[in-house]
C-alpha cells in the first residue's frame, strides 16, 4: 500500500541511483522524509534562500560538470521561473528539480492551491519538461521515473523537473 | 576596511578593462546589461560567461562555479554584477558566507543607477556592500572609487582567500555599445571548452 513513506523511500532509491554530488533545498513539509535519508546516504543537503539562487547554483555546478539536485516545492517554481527560463533553459543547462506537489485531493492547506494547482499550465507555457508522479502512477514506477528525467535531462541538455505528491494528488 | 568611499573618478569601461586585465584566465561571470556590452569593447573572451539576462543571478552562478571546479585549476573565479543586479540577488550573499568559497571574487561596479533602461535610482545609496558582505561570513572586502585604490585591491584580492567582495564606485558614463544577441548555447559551449581546456 503506497503511502507518503514508501513514495519517499522510492524517490530516495531513484536519488541514490543518480548519486548527485550537491543537494540543494527550500524546505517542504512533505519533503523531510526525502531530505532526512539523503542526509543518511551521507549526501550533504544545503539550504537556499530562494529557489532561482538555487537554479544560479545548480547551473554554475552543471557547467563545471558536477551533478547536483535541486529539492523543493512547486510553489517556489514561481520564484523560480524567470531564472530557469531565462538560464539554464536558454543557455541549455542540464539542471534537475525534484518539486514536492501540493493541492488536489488530500490537502489540507487552503491557499496552497492557488499556484500549486496551476503549475503544469504554468510549466508547459515555458518550455519546461516535466514528470508527474501521484497517487495514479504505481509505486514501483516512482524509482524509475526518477532515474529516467534524470537520464532525459542528460540527453536534452535543458532542466528537468520531477513533480510527486507524496501526499494523494490528482 | 573602507566603509565610506571618495566619489567616483572610474568610469565602467575602465573598472572592466582593470578587472578583466587582472583575472585573463581564470573563469570570471560577466552580469546582464551595460556590463556584458561594455566587456565586450575591451574584448571578447572565452574565460568571459556572458550572461544575457537572469539579473541577480551571477553571484549564485559564480557560487556554483566555486563549489564545481577543482581549485587547484581554478585558483579564483571573479563574478562581476552591478549594484542592481546585487541587490536583486542580495541574498545569496548569506548561502556564500554559509559555504565559504574560498576562489569566489564578488566584484560589484556601484553607480547607483539602472544604467541600461535609464538610469533611474536603485537602493544602493542606502546600502554598504561591504558591511553586508562581512556580516555575511565574506573573508575580505575593499571599497575603492580610484584606478590606483583598484588596481591594490585586485591585487591583494589575488593573495588573499575568498570569498571575497570588491566594491568599486563608477560614475554614470556608459560607453558607446551595440546590443549583444548572440544564441546563448554558443555561450554556453565556448565557455565550457574554456573550462575543459584549463
Amino acid at each position: 500500500m503506497a503511502s507518503p513513506e514508501t513514495r519517499s523511500a522510492a524517490l530516495l532509491a531513484g536519488l541514490r541511483e543518480i548519486a548527485p554530488d550537491y543537494v540543494f533545498h527550500l524546505p517542504s513539509s512533505t519533503l523531510k522524509g526525502i531530505l532526512a535519508g539523503l542526509d543518511e546516504l551521507g549526501i550533504t543537503v544545503h539550504p537556499l534562500t530562494r529557489e532561482e539562487e538555487g537554479i544560479g547554483i545548480a547551473s554554475g555546478l552543471a557547467l563545471a560538470g558536477r551533478k547536483p539536485v535541486l529539492v523543493i516545492q512547486d510553489n517556489g517554481l514561481g520564484n523560480a521561473l524567470t531564472a530557469l527560463t531565462t538560464f539554464p533553459q536558454a543557455y541549455h543547462i542540464p539542471i534537475f528539480l525534484l518539486v514536492s506537489q501540493r493541492g488536489g485531493l488530500g490537502e489540507y492547506n487552503s491557499m496552497i492551491h492557488t499556484f500549486c494547482e496551476r503549475v503544469e499550465p504554468i510549466l508547459d507555457a515555458a518550455g519546461i519538461r516535466y514528470f508527474k508522479l501521484d497517487a495514479r502512477i504505481p509505486l514501483e514506477e516512482w524509482t524509475p521515473t526518477v532515474t529516467l528525467a534524470h537520464q532525459y535531462m542528460q540527453t536534452t541538455h535543458r532542466p528537468v523537473a520531477v513533480l510527486c505528491n507524496l501526499m494523494a494528488g490528482q | 576596511m573602507t566603509t565610506t568611499t571618495p566619489a567616483a573618478q572610474l568610469s565602467r569601461l575602465a573598472a572592466l578593462r582593470a578587472t578583466a586585465a587582472a583575472y585573463p584566465t581564470e573563469p570570471f561571470v560577466v552580469a546582464v546589461g551595460t556590463m556584458v556590452r561594455e566587456m565586450l569593447i575591451v574584448g571578447r573572451a572565452d574565460n568571459h560567461l556572458y550572461v544575457l539576462d537572469s539579473m541577480g543571478l551571477p553571484p549564485a552562478i559564480g557560487l556554483g562555479l566555486c563549489l564545481g571546479l577543482d581549485a587547484s585549476h581554478h585558483e579564483k573565479v571573479v563574478v562581476i554584477e552591478g549594484d542592481g543586479g546585487m541587490l536583486m540577488g542580495m541574498s545569496t550573499l548569506a548561502t556564500i558566507g554559509l559555504l565559504r568559497p574560498r576562489q569566489l571574487l564578488l566584484i560589484v561596479l556601484d553607480n547607483g543607477v539602472y544604467a541600461a533602461t535609464g538610469d533611474q535610482p536603485t537602493a544602493a545609496a542606502a546600502v554598504d556592500f561591504c558591511a553586508a558582505a562581512r556580516s555575511c561570513g565574506f573573508a575580505s572586502t575593499w571599497s575603492v572609487a580610484t584606478e590606483p585604490a583598484l588596481q591594490a585591491a585586485l591585487a591583494a584580492a589575488r593573495r588573499e582567500p575568498g570569498p571575497a567582495l570588491l566594491h568599486v564606485r563608477i560614475t554614470l558614463e556608459n560607453a558607446p555599445s551595440t546590443y549583444f544577441l548572440p544564441d546563448p548555447v554558443e555561450l554556453t559551449l565556448t565557455f565550457q571548452r574554456y573550462l575543459d581546456g584549463k
